[in-house]
C-alpha cells in the first residue's frame, strides 16, 4: 500500500452539509475521486457521473446461461442418449424450463459477482485503504486526488462549506 | 393540498353509452344463447370484482407496510373498492344463471355421477349462495371501513386513525386470501366439477392483484394527464411498475407451475382440462396468447429500469394486460360452459357494459372526496419520494 499522502479528505458531520458541499464542488468543477457515506445518498449516487454497465452485462450472462443450459439438456436428453420415461417425448421442453431457470439464476449471480470483484479490484489478500474510520459510522467523507486539484483553493473551499476535518492521507 | 376530481359531462355520456352497449349485448345474448350470455356475465363479474378486491388488497398492503411512496394515491384503490357493493348486486343476479353455468347444479346429472355426489355437501346451490353472501359482506364491510377511516383522517388528522386503518388492513389481508381462494374454486373451478387444482386459487388471486395494480397505475397516469396528481414523478412510476413487474413474474410462475405439474404427471382426470384448451381448435390460440400477453410481453418490455420509469411504456403495457386478463378468464370459463370458441359482439359488448359501470362507480367515488389524503402521516414522504 502506498502511503505517501496522495489524497485530500474532507470530513462532514451531516447529510445536508455533505450534499451541499458536493453540489458546490461540482459547480466549481473540482474533481471528486470518491465519496464515502454511512448510507446511500441519491444525490451523490446520481451526481457522481459514473455509470456501471454491470446490469447489461448480467443480462448477457443470463442469456448465455439460459441458451447453454437448454442446449446441454437438449443434447443429453434428445441427441446423445434418449431414454423412454413413461412414454413421454424425449424433447420435453416444459420439463427443461425449471432447471434452466435455476441454473440461469445461479450462473448470473456467480458471473456477476466475479465480474464485480475483478472490476472493483477485490480479491483475497488485498488490502484496501480505509480513508476515515467514521465513514461507516457517522461521518460523511469526500476524497480528492492530490494531483488533480488545486490544494490551497480546495482546502479553503472545504472549510467554507463546513467540513469538520480536512486530512491528508 | 385540497383538490377534487371534476368529472366532465363527456365522461358520463361515455359511460352511459358503454352501459347501453352492454345492455344490448346482454339482452340479445339472453334471447339468443342464454348459456353463452351467462358465461359472459360470470366472466365480467369475476373480472371486475377481481380488480376491486385486488385494489383493496393493494391499499391494505400499503397500510400494513406503512408505505410512504404510495400515500398520495390511496384514494384511487379506495374508490375502486367501492365497486364491491355494485358487484354484489350483479353477483346476486347470477343466481338465476346457476343452472346455465354450473353442471353440478343439475339434479339429474348429480344422480348419475358418483364424483358429483361425493362433492355435493360442498357444491350445492344454497351453500354456494351462502358462501358468496359471506364473502361479499366481509369484503364490503372491510373496504368501507378502510375508506371511512381514510376520509375521517382528512378531517381530524392525527395518528390514531392511521393505526386503526392499519389494523383493518391486516384483517382484510387475512380475509381476502382465504375468501378469494374459495371464491375462485366456487365461481370458476366448479365449472369443470371433475377437475381440480390446488394452485388454481393462488393463480387467480395473483391475477386479481396483478391486474388491479395495473389499473390503479393506469387511473393515476390518466388523472395525471388531466392535471391531477401534480406530484407524480418518475420515482412513483418506477415503484408502480416494479409492483407490476414483480406480479408479472409471480403470475407467470404460478401459471407455469400449475401447467407443468399437470403436464408432467399426465393423469387423465387432470390433463383433460388442458387438453380441451391447449389442443382444441379455436382455444389453442387463446391458451398460448394468455401466457404471452400476461407474462412474456410485460416481462420483456419492463425489464430495463429505464422503461419502468417511462410513462409511455406503462401506457402501452397496461392496456395489453387488461386484454390479457379477459383472455385469462375467457380460457378458464368458456370452454367449460359453452364449449365452442366464439368470440363476438356478445362478449366484447358485455365487457364494455361492465367497464362502463366500473368507470362510473370509480369516477363517482373519486369525485366525492378530496383526491389526496392531506392528513395522511406519510403524505410528505410521498411528495418527496425519490428512488
Amino acid at each position: 500500500m502506498k502511503n505517501d499522502k496522495q489524497h485530500i479528505i474532507g470530513v462532514f458531520d451531516g447529510e445536508e452539509t455533505l450534499v451541499n458541499a458536493f453540489r458546490e464542488l461540482k459547480k466549481e468543477k473540482i474533481e471528486i475521486s470518491d465519496v464515502f457515506t454511512p448510507f446511500p445518498i441519491h444525490e451523490v449516487l446520481e451526481g457522481h457521473g459514473r455509470k456501471s454497465n454491470i446490469i447489461t452485462l448480467s443480462w448477457f450472462f443470463g442469456l448465455f446461461a439460459a441458451l447453454a443450459v437448454l442446449s446441454f439438456l437438449y443434447y443429453t436428453a434428445v441427441v446423445d442418449w434418449p431414454l423412454n420415461y413413461g412414454g413421454k417425448p424425449s424433447s420435453a421442453f416444459p420439463s427443461f424450463i425449471v432447471i434452466t431457470i435455476v441454473l440461469t439464476i445461479f450462473s448470473v449471480t456467480i458471473l456477476s459477482l466475479f465480474t464485480f470483484s475483478v472490476r472493483a479490484k477485490l480479491w483475497p489478500n488485498i488490502e484496501k485503504p480505509i480513508y476515515h474510520d467514521g465513514a461507516t459510522d457517522d461521518k460523511f467523507v469526500i476524497l480528492f486526488d492530490k494531483d488533480k486539484v488545486d490544494e490551497g483553493k480546495l482546502k479553503k473551499l472545504l472549510k467554507d462549506l463546513g467540513a469538520t476535518e480536512i486530512i491528508e492521507k | 393540498m385540497e383538490e377534487r376530481l371534476k368529472l366532465s359531462s363527456l365522461f358520463f355520456i361515455g359511460t352511459f353509452v358503454l352501459i347501453a352497449i352492454g345492455l344490448v349485448a346482454f339482452i340479445t345474448g339472453f334471447i339468443g344463447d342464454p348459456e353463452r350470455a351467462w358465461a359472459n356475465f360470470l366472466l365480467n363479474n369475476v373480472y371486475f370484482v377481481s380488480l376491486s378486491a385486488g385494489a383493496v388488497l393493494f391499499l391494505s398492503l400499503q397500510r400494513v407496510t406503512q408505505s410512504g411512496w404510495s400515500a398520495g394515491f390511496i384514494r384511487v384503490p379506495e374508490a375502486m373498492g367501492m365497486y364491491l357493493p355494485v358487484a354484489a348486486v350483479l353477483f346476486i343476479v347470477m343466481i338465476f344463471g346457476i343452472q346455465s353455468i354450473y353442471h353440478w347444479s343439475h339434479a339429474d346429472a348429480v344422480a348419475h355421477d358418483p364424483i358429483l355426489q361425493h362433492k355435493q355437501p360442498y357444491l350445492n346451490v344454497p351453500f354456494w349462495v351462502g358462501r358468496m353472501v359471506v364473502f361479499f359482506v366481509l369484503w364490503i364491510v372491510l373496504a368501507q371501513m378502510l375508506r371511512h377511516y381514510s376520509l375521517r383522517e382528512d378531517e381530524e388528522g392525527g395518528l390514531s386513525i392511521f393505526r386503526k386503518a392499519e389494523h383493518i388492513a391486516k384483517v382484510f389481508i387475512f380475509v381476502i386470501i382465504i375468501t378469494f381462494s374459495v371464491a375462485g374454486f366456487d365461481w370458476i373451478m366448479s365449472i369443470d366439477p371433475h377437475w381440480y387444482s390446488a394452485l388454481f386459487a393462488l393463480k387467480n388471486f395473483v391475477s386479481a392483484f396483478y391486474h388491479a395494480v395495473a389499473i390503479i397505475t393506469f387511473i393515476v397516469l390518466l388523472l395525471n394527464q388531466f392535471g391531477y396528481f401534480p406530484f407524480l414523478t418518475k420515482s412513483h412510476m418506477h415503484d408502480f411498475s416494479s409492483y407490476i413487474f414483480m406480479l408479472c413474474i409471480i403470475w407467470g410462475y404460478f401459471w407455469f407451475a400449475e401447467f407443468m405439474l399437470i403436464w408432467y404427471a399426465n393423469i387423465p382426470e387432470e390433463t383433460s382440462y388442458f387438453i380441451s384448451r391447449m389442443q382444441a381448435d379455436g382455444w389453442r390460440i387463446f391458451f398460448f396468447a394468455n401466457i404471452v400477453i400476461n407474462w412474456f410481453i410485460p416481462f420483456v418490455i419492463m425489464m430495463p429500469a429505464a422503461s419502468r420509469r417511462s410513462e409511455i411504456t406503462l401506457k402501452i403495457v397496461i392496456p395489453i394486460l387488461l386484454v390479457g386478463m379477459f383472455i385469462d378468464l375467457y380460457v378458464q370459463i368458456f370452454p367449460g360452459v359453452v364449449g365452442k370458441q366464439m368470440l363476438g359482439f356478445n362478449e366484447i359488448g358485455g365487457f364494455l357494459g361492465f367497464a362502463g359501470i366500473f368507470m362510473l362507480v370509480v369516477g363517482y367515488y373519486l369525485s366525492r372526496a378530496n383526491l389526496y389524503p392531506k392528513n395522511h402521516p406519510y403524505m410528505e414522504e410521498c411528495l418527496e419520494h425519490h428512488v
